[in-house]
């Protein structure tokens, strides 16, 4: 029956979220607003890489003159110029029309700008002259040093690998460091948007007065556990619609959104770090659900119930302020005092799993407070909501709520 | 003899330093109609409450079928609370089949049931109408049908009639009287004594957490009003130390019988002395006048 009715409850509170219209215009702003700015991004890049590429291959009209010696006749001519004897005609047969564009090559072009001498072809049309001009001294230059090679070297086109020892070990170094940080950004996602609807989760029995029906139906616990886990599959459902069209763009048209190319190939999966990160991640959602649902039971309203919730995102926020520390010196003691505080604790402990700087010793410690927080918590809650949801309109004595202990249901 | 299937002894709860029920004791028994009678605050709701195990009673012993109630037990349980309220914001087909298999029945069965009752009820066309959409006595309605969803075995409601109008009171009587006749135990906490008087079988009252009268309709009404004699007669009704006139009139008379004085003996004075009985009804003081007069008193002192 206990099994019957958790299932009962998921569905319920899961259908009805998700079947919501305006669940899906919240979950789905943020999404839309990313591939609103993706595809802007991606026919701007698209609208200037082929104007580029049309000013860099542009065929002009144009005479130059070289003090540099990087510009031979071919490479001018491969552009439609022609060399100028004379500078200040040069200027002139420009202003008069004559010939589109006059460059001017210094001697150092490192050091001194290359002049450029055009008839106005709009705005946009007149970027050609620099491009095209720039293009030409590129070419001459390549073809000075007379190597692909020593060219692309140059220009820095050169591929790195590393192998960073630790402990006699090959370390994975950034590769290793990223897929357990992974679990942090998952926790901050749940909290962030699941948070408010924790908090609310009971509420919305005590304000529609349902909660003698339901006591009267089913455990308390089984409600409180069936909201939990529909959060958790709501939370999917969000993160979901959040990562889905960011994976589509990065897969299909990263080159087009000037996207840094990260090869996954070279991610490293320590098992020890993923393990412990996912249970960190368990175990502080448990902390946090617990704690957040507690509060809901205790208040009477959504109202003041949302004076409780700034506070809980705080905590997760803070051990960003010293995550320099934390990187740096992991063993300091604001450090360690926010790595056993229950609220700080995820946080902290989960960046110091992926820096490997929490020693098995100290995660199982955490690990071990959190889901015991977690559990209390959560026992607390379904005690509150049993106290608490009956007095409708008035907030719950804690005191009072916590004294009638013996044979609850709950 | 069976077992009361509503078993509570010496049950007192405390609220704080304030005692809201002293020493209640009392039996339901399976198949009847209970009333629970009692002015607003004497702790009506609050037994309620302690026997469905939503409060922890202070002290006693509250049973249902023999044990204390738990709701995982699946006991076909409906219960109308004072403090009414639904899902608001969901629609009506959703909220009771979700009631519906909470209570054990099947997905399909809580639909079909559900439409077949709002059907009955005139709220066909509600189905997918938001809660918060329809009227007060809609809603009332749909609190019903929640409640007596899977056919009930005890039956436990809390001012029902509260906020119906006369004809859905009617409707509503008619959906009590099928829940009785399909063996449901019914616990009805009214103040509508023409329903108690209608309904129940027994009835217990409730005044400051203290059971001021417990029985049946017959015996409370036996307790606290003495029966009233009315008579017929052609002639003054003389005065006598076996009853007080209640209302001289010269035609019917009211009698108020004195305590030990019998109603055939009443007779055979009035026959000897000559006044020319034409008839002679005795009449039970009503369950509405009881609960004036038992609570009356409160009510001037507190000012209402």
């Amino acid at each position: 029956m206990a099994q019957h009715n958790l299932r009962t409850v998921i569905d319920f509170e899961f259908r009805r979220v998700v079947t919501k219209r305006r669940f899906w215009v919240a979950a789905l702003a943020a999404p839309l607003a990313i591939a609103l700015l993706f595809a802007v991004i991606f026919l701007s890049n698209q609208t200037t890489d082929q104007t580029s590429q049309a000013q860099k291959n542009a065929q002009l009209s144009f005479t130059y003159t070289d003090a540099s010696g990087l510009v031979t006749d071919a490479v001018a001519a491969e552009f439609g110029g022609t060399k100028a004897s004379n500078a200040a005609q040069a200027i002139l047969d420009v202003k008069a029309g004559a010939v589109q564009a006059y460059f001017a090559f210094p001697q150092n072009p490192t050091t001194q700008p290359v002049h450029v001498y055009g008839a106005d072809s709009g705005v946009f049309g007149n970027g050609k002259y620099s491009a095209v001009a720039r293009q030409i001294l590129v070419t001459g230059a390549q073809q000075k040093i007379g190597s692909p090679t020593l060219s692309a070297v140059a220009q820095g086109n050169i591929a790195i690998t590393e192998e960073i020892y630790k402990d006699g070990r090959l370390s994975s170094g950034l590769n290793g460091v990223i897929p357990p940080l992974l679990f942090l950004v998952i926790f901050y996602l749940s909290i962030i948007m699941l948070g408010n609807q924790m908090l609310n989760s009971t509420l919305e029995e005590k304000e529609n007065r349902v909660t003698e029906m339901i006591l009267t139906t089913m455990n308390p616990t089984t409600l409180i556990v069936g909201k939990v886990v529909s959060l958790f599959l709501v939370g999917l459902v969000q993160m979901s619609a959040f990562a889905v069209p960011v994976v589509v763009g990065y897969v299909f048209v990263r080159q087009n959104l000037n996207l840094p190319n990260l090869d996954l190939s070279h991610l490293s999966l320590d098992p020890q770090a993923m393990i412990v990160g996912f249970l960190l991640l368990v175990g502080g959602f448990l902390l946090f659900t617990g704690t957040l649902v507690a509060i809901g039971a205790v208040v009477p309203t959504v109202k003041e119930a949302g004076a409780f919730f700034a506070p809980m995102v705080i905590m997760i926020f803070i051990p960003f302020y010293v995550v320099s520390l934390i990187v740096s010196d992991p063993h300091a003691v604001i450090v360690e005092v926010m790595t056993y505080f229950p609220y700080t604790a995820p946080v902290t402990a989960m960046l110091r799993n992926g820096l490997g700087t929490l020693s098995l010793l100290e995660s199982s410690i955490v690990l071990v407070e959190l889901f015991g927080l977690g559990f209390l918590a959560l026992r607390v809650a379904v005690r509150l909501f049993r106290y608490g949801s009956i007095s409708y309109s008035s907030k719950l004595s804690l005191r009072t709520a916590l004294h009638r202990t013996g044979s609850d249901r709950g | 003899m069976a077992e009361p299937l509503v078993h509570i002894t010496n049950f007192r709860m405390d609220f704080g330093d304030k005692t809201v029920v002293c020493d209640l004791s009392f039996d339901v028994n399976a198949g009847e109609t209970f009333g629970f009678l009692g002015s607003n605050g004497s702790g009506k709701t609050t037994t309620l409450r302690a026997l469905l195990g939503i409060y922890r009673p202070t002290g006693g012993v509250l049973h249902i079928d023999g044990k204390v109630f738990e709701p995982r037990d699946g006991a076909r349980l409906g219960y109308l609370p004072e403090e009414r309220g639904l899902y608001k914001k969901e629609p009506v087909l959703e909220v009771m089949e979700y009631f519906g298999r909470l209570k054990g029945l099947s997905r399909a069965d809580a639909v079909s049931w559900s439409r077949t009752y709002l059907d009955r009820v005139g709220l066909a066309d509600k189905a997918a109408t938001r809660l918060d959409k329809l009227s007060g006595g809609q809603q009332q309605k749909i609190q019903l049908g929640v409640t007596i969803m899977n056919t009930p075995e005890l039956l436990i409601l809390d001012e029902p009639t509260q906020g119906f109008d006369p004809v859905n009171r009617r409707l509503l009587m008619d959906l009590i009287d099928e829940q009785k006749r399909d063996g449901a135990t019914v616990i009805m906490v009214t103040h509508q004594m023409d329903e108690v008087e209608r309904l129940c079988d027994r009835v217990i009252l409730l005044k400051d957490g203290v059971a001021a009268a417990y029985g049946t309709v017959e015996e409370v009404q036996d307790t606290f009003g003495a029966t009233t004699i009315r008579v017929d007669c052609s002639r003054e009704v003389p005065a006598s130390e076996l009853y007080d006139v209640v209302s001289p009139d010269s035609n019917s008379v009211i009698l108020a019988p004195r305590p030990g004085a019998d109603a055939a003996e009443i007779l055979r004075g009035l026959v000897t002395s000559g006044v020319g009985v034409r008839s002679f009804t005795t009449e039970r003081t009503s369950l509405e006048e009881i609960f004036i007069r038992v609570y009356g008193e409160q009510h001037e002192l507190a000012g209402v």
